[in-house]
């Protein structure tokens, strides 16, 4: 049974992150060989990043850098550990992490923050190393719990209006406002919090308030609460590549401010991609030449999702409840 | 990536409201209130003949905004009386009969009497269309050149509407929210949706249609701050002959207007995981 949950989660988180991240997953290429080299994240493209010439967006007709188009996220093994790991098992194939601050790329959590961390990790139930056996929460995308941060390590649309940015996948969005317009009050606790957005030179600087703190970071247990304040910040560096970094504070979970920063590269380019051209919309259908390929179809969760959330329930999984201290 | 809907039905006859009362009741006001403080509006839209709104950059009239509807179609399309947590209303389908075959109203009166247990979006199901459209939750209209992009607060639903030439994709495709394609005839944007599955309702008073619905719905700006939503249903398995539903947009006028939030999916699956006998889970 334990392999049949691990086998649940890692399929659905597989379907709601893995497949829209790269064409290798499409290729059918989502099962990892232990021998796998480490996939490259915040530490290679830092250093990557440091040595590329200054570039200057083109700008829409509100003058403000032209960031639409679709871009996939991070290439690799999506957000199934975002530390740095080696081989776990064929979901989790070695990476980096995707902390590039502090230096030494971990979760700066507080002791007792980091021990609930580990708590939750040794209760995934997934087979991995150092696990109790005791089940103790499943990953919450696994019960379509979708939130911040989670959403922008896949493949978004960036649609651009007058005062707004709004980002686009096949079964969710972002609006955020470049308004100037306040925050509502942050005692409103939302899935996606309340973004609110501005543009320093090059760069998009969104601030986000009233996360509730009930999705993971990744699928191994890292997690924030409803008082974590993010702060994003989305800069194009080169004609296909935003540079992403979001930056992650709560002083009752973490001992300092950190950030996780990778690239999102324009669909069809840049290595892993599907040089079909895939979009945000149809990593997973693209067929070369297809008309209906670069469309969003429907794509459920829920609706066929019963079975498999009464599964996790009567395993013995807990409902994950946001932590606070 | 062609999802089909295969969910069994769902027995929640032992269940009670999935919606509890005081946020009902929080929507009844909230609606008459509303009702009341744009009757002024409403009227000024249906009066209004020829109205000619600003153009988008790509030449098409812009429909832009936050919209929501401020009736009670949510609850039934037809005329209605009230009752706990179910305010009175007009009906928005023209002439008011919707013009079931015998089998079919018989089946709508059973919906209605089981309405509780097995209205589609008590499991908060993808809601279909129209009825996303008069849930009483706002939406925002964002429009290309190729594509109008429909999003609603309600579950964050998406609606992409295709307008770069390519027809409906050949099915058979069962969709909840169907496939929809859109062109402007003159300032009206024209929808046309089929391609749906038969696992969607109209309202919470258990009219419903097959996988042989088509949907033809015309957004019809009347001035600055109101759109005349029409719509035409044709369901030859479930109705004798096409009908017609016709309500007021309104835009929604808060300086601070904005989506926010309805997860209606994990608000369920949390209120429901620790009840010992939930019907969600136990429908086996």
């Amino acid at each position: 049974m334990k392999r049949c949950i691990a086998a649940v989660i890692a399929a659905l988180a597989a379907v709601f992150f893995l497949l829209p991240v790269t064409g290798r997953v499409v290729a059918g290429q989502a099962f990892y060989k232990p021998d796998t080299p480490k996939f490259p994240q915040a530490r290679t493209w830092v250093a990557q990043r440091a040595k590329l010439p200054p570039y200057k967006a083109p700008r829409t007709p509100d003058g403000v850098p032209d960031l639409q188009g679709n871009w996939n996220g991070p290439v690799g093994g999506g957000n199934d550990d975002l530390e740095e790991h080696d081989y776990i098992d064929v979901t989790t194939p070695p990476q980096e992490s995707y902390v590039s601050d502090p230096p030494d790329g971990k979760v700066p959590y507080t002791p007792w923050a980091l021990a609930r961390r580990n708590e939750i990790r040794a209760g995934l139930a997934r087979g991995w190393p150092g696990e109790t056996g005791q089940r103790l929460y499943g990953d919450p995308a696994a019960l379509c719990l979708v939130g911040m941060p989670r959403s922008s390590f896949g493949a978004q649309e960036i649609v651009q209006t007058r005062g707004q940015v709004i980002l686009l996948t096949a079964n969710t969005y972002r609006v955020i406002p470049t308004d100037s317009r306040t925050h509502i009050n942050s005692s409103a606790k939302f899935f996606f919090g309340n973004s609110r957005g501005r543009w320093e030179g090059e760069t998009l600087v969104v601030d986000v308030t009233g996360v509730n703190g009930e999705t993971w970071i990744d699928s191994a247990g890292n997690f924030y609460g409803p008082n974590t304040h993010m702060i994003e910040r989305w800069t194009r560096v080169e004609p296909n590549t935003i540079d992403y970094q979001i930056t992650i504070e709560d002083p009752s979970l973490y001992t300092r401010p950190w950030t996780m920063t990778y690239p999102k590269r324009r669909a069809g380019t840049g290595p892993g991609t599907n040089p079909g051209g895939t979009t945000a919309a149809s990593a997973a259908a693209v067929v070369i030449n297809d008309p209906y390929a670069k469309e969003f179809w429907e794509n459920t969760c829920i609706e066929g999702n019963f079975d498999n959330v009464l599964e996790i329930k009567n395993l013995g999984f807990k409902w994950f409840n946001p932590i606070v201290p | 990536m062609r999802w089909r809907y295969t969910g069994a039905p769902f027995d929640a006859s032992k269940e009670e409201a999935l919606v509890t009362r005081s946020c009902v009741r929080s929507f009844v006001v909230l609606c008459v209130f509303a009702m009341l403080a744009l009757a002024a509006g409403r009227v000024a839209a249906q009066t209004s003949a020829s109205y000619t709104p600003p153009k988008t950059r790509d030449g098409q009239p812009d429909l832009q905004g936050i919209w929501q509807v401020l009736n009670t179609a949510a609850w039934d399309i037809q005329d209605h009386g009230a009752s706990l947590g179910v305010p009175a209303g007009h009906g928005v389908v023209e002439g008011n009969e919707i013009p079931y075959t015998p089998a079919a109203l018989a089946k709508k009166q059973e919906n209605f009497k089981n309405r509780q247990a097995l209205d589609p979006l008590n499991k908060c199901f993808l809601p279909g269309v129209p009825r996303i459209t008069y849930l009483p939750y706002p939406f925002q209209i964002v429009q290309q050149r190729d594509r109008i992009d429909i999003l609603h607060e309600y579950s964050r639903v998406i609606r992409y509407v295709y307008m770069n030439g390519n027809p409906h994709p050949p099915g058979p495709i069962d969709w909840f929210m169907g496939d929809s394609r859109g062109r402007f005839e003159g300032n009206t944007l024209v929808i046309d949706v089929i391609h749906f599955n038969d696992g969607t309702w109209f309202d919470r008073a258990g009219n419903f249609h097959s996988d042989a619905l088509h949907v033809v719905e015309r957004f019809t700006p009347t001035d600055r701050d109101h759109m005349t939503y029409e719509v035409t249903i044709e369901d030859p398995k479930v109705f004798t002959r096409p009908w017609k539903m016709s309500m007021p947009l309104y835009r929604r006028q808060e300086k601070d207007a904005e989506l926010l939030e309805y997860e209606c999916g994990p608000y369920l699956l949390k209120e429901e995981w620790n009840k010992p006998n939930s019907a969600l889970f136990n429908q086996r």
